[in-house]
């Protein structure tokens, strides 16, 4: 990676940090947009795996020193979805936005579920609805956002010809 | 080679921050108390300044959400509450006349007909089950409403002072001239006006002068406010006088009423609408009509002007009522001359006058009046006794010398 894209890469994710600690609270819905996977998975896709695992851990740790509890279970849930992310979209993906957004999609409802099991915070029939309602509904909130900011970052996020 | 490599490589990264995480999951809240902490306090301090600032900017939206609904609950409020204060006041008139006439009635809820042709009917919400019958009457605080045509278990349909069909029996308060009031049959807004017909021509009623039901017919008790005389109108009518009325009761104050048992209106409803009272809307109009004609004394017409004496024996003779009508009719040398001449001439007709004088109902249902009135026919109706209020006023004032 050039370091004129690495600097494009760090501008947009910069961005959606700004965007998750300001417009989240502001919007304040049951079902947030979570802006930190969006560019978590804005920059897996476009590292390594090893350093998009890095990347998660390194966010998901500031991510868990907000939160009461659990701390190392966002770490340990990014690190593995940027991981993954990073792994699957060099199988896999190409620069489709549908695909994209099915794919922050499946970051987001992957990253819930490890996450709360991982933290254990909740449990039983709170669990499953969190799983099963909550976390879906949230994942799509997020693709939905994911695909405008996307379409919105396209002249920043573009790659300079080699 | 390279690839396979930096495959490893990648996946003992994952491994390594799989297990730092899992070893920052372990570790006791003692420990991860101020690991976290710290970190708020340096890498994340800024990222919270922003989310605190974002919480406060939603809080204070919403605060200028909640102030703005706050503000036009006050102002909703503030614009209902003279509509309340009427309806206060009209629900503490009635619970007024509801104390006075004690017993016999029903309240109800006054519903407008909006249908073309039925303007001046409501139906009001109570019925044959609480008690009402055909030709009940319909009072609200001020006076007369109008009567109950229609009976339904649950509800029930009255015309009310602006129907064609209206008529009753009246008097002014102080018992000096009787008519009959109906609906002024005039454009709007005279519409809304009632006409005391068949005054005796020398019966004169100043400007506010009260007009009551008479209570002959047996429909209406007697004593209740039906208007204030507005001005005498000009018609064809040679030998009797007709006023224009301003009704005591105006169609807003017609949501809530009461329906008055047939025992109750039978029974009489004196000192219930009482013009000393201040509340009383028809009060209030007497009082300012009173003032009015203290005001304009001296420019009353000329056969107002009469010797006091005159006037006097005048009202007496007036206050009989068979003496007035037939006199008005076909005696009118004998009623200028003497009083004592009007009754003796007048008493055989009296039975026919009283028919004369019946209210709407006796004439919807029996048609005599008119035909009796113009065709003169001589054989007398037999009619029931009026009410015993009523006939012993009558009486006493018929028989004063």
């Amino acid at each position: 990676m050039k370091g004129i894209d690495l600097l494009r890469i760090l501008i947009a994710f910069g961005l959606l940090l700004v965007l998750h600690y300001t417009l989240r609270p502001l919007l304040a819905w049951r079902s947030s947009p979570d802006f930190l996977v969006i560019a978590l998975l804005l920059v897996s896709i476009r590292v390594r795996p090893g350093t998009a695992a890095i990347v998660g851990f390194v966010t998901g740790l500031v991510a868990d020193s907000i939160s009461i509890d659990g701390l190392g279970a966002g770490a340990l849930a990014m690190s593995v979805v940027a991981f993954g992310a990073s792994w699957l979209k060099a199988v896999f993906f190409a620069d489709n936005l549908p695909l994209i957004a099915f794919f922050i999609f499946l970051g987001k409802w992957a990253l819930d579920i490890m996450y709360h099991l991982a933290s254990g915070n909740l449990g039983g029939g709170e669990l499953a609805m969190q799983l099963l309602v909550w976390s879906p509904l949230a994942a799509a909130v997020t693709a939905l956002f994911g695909l405008i900011v996307l379409a919105l970052l396209r002249p920043i996020l573009r790659t300079s010809p080699a | 080679m390279a690839s396979r490599v930096s495959g490893r490589r990648d996946t003992l990264l994952l491994g390594a921050c799989v297990a730092l995480s899992v070893v920052t999951l372990a570790l006791p809240q003692a420990v991860q108390d101020p690991f976290a902490a710290a970190m708020r306090r340096s890498v994340v301090a800024p990222l919270l300044s922003l989310q605190y600032n974002a919480e406060l900017t939603r809080r204070a939206w919403e605060a200028r959400e909640r102030t703005r609904a706050e503000r036009d609950s006050v102002v909703l409020a503030a614009m209902t509450a003279p509509q309340l204060e009427r309806e206060n006041e009209r629900l503490r008139k009635m619970l007024g006349l509801g104390r006075r006439l004690r017993w016999g009635f029903v309240p109800a809820e006054a519903l407008f007909n909006r249908s073309p042709g039925e303007e001046y009917t409501v139906v009001l919400s109570a019925g044959s089950r609480a008690g009402v019958r055909q030709f009940s009457p319909v009072v609200a605080p001020e006076g007369l409403v109008g009567m109950v045509r229609i009976v339904d278990p649950a509800t029930s349909i009255a015309i009310v002072w602006p129907h064609t069909d209206f008529r009753v029996s009246a008097q002014s308060a102080e018992g000096s001239a009787f008519g009959i009031v109906g609906p002024h049959l005039g454009d709007e807004p005279d519409r809304y006006l009632l006409e005391m017909r068949g005054v005796p021509l020398r019966t004169s009623l100043a400007r506010g002068t009260l007009i009551v039901s008479s209570g002959l017919g047996g429909v209406f008790p007697r004593g209740i406010p039906i208007g204030v005389v507005e001005r005498e109108l000009r018609t064809s009518e040679v030998w009797a006088n007709t006023y224009l009325l301003r009704p005591a009761v105006l169609p807003a104050d017609m949501s809530t009423v009461m329906i008055l048992h047939p025992q109750r209106a039978g029974s009489g409803v004196d000192g219930v609408w009482d013009l000393a009272n201040p509340d009383s809307a028809a009060a209030d109009s007497v009082r300012r009509a009173d003032s009015l004609a203290r005001a304009q004394a001296d420019t009353v017409r000329p056969r107002e002007a009469r010797p006091a004496a005159a006037r006097v024996d005048t009202t007496r003779a007036r206050v009989t009522p068979p003496v007035r009508r037939d006199t008005a009719r076909r005696q009118a040398p004998a009623r200028r001359d003497t009083a004592s001449l009007r009754r003796d001439t007048a008493r055989p007709q009296t039975v026919r006058r009283d028919t004369a004088r019946r209210d709407t109902v006796r004439r919807d249902t029996v048609r005599g009046d008119t035909v009796r009135r113009d065709t003169a026919t001589p054989a007398p109706v037999p009619l029931p006794a009026p009410p015993p209020g009523d006939s012993t006023a009558r009486d006493t004032t018929a028989s004063t010398p």
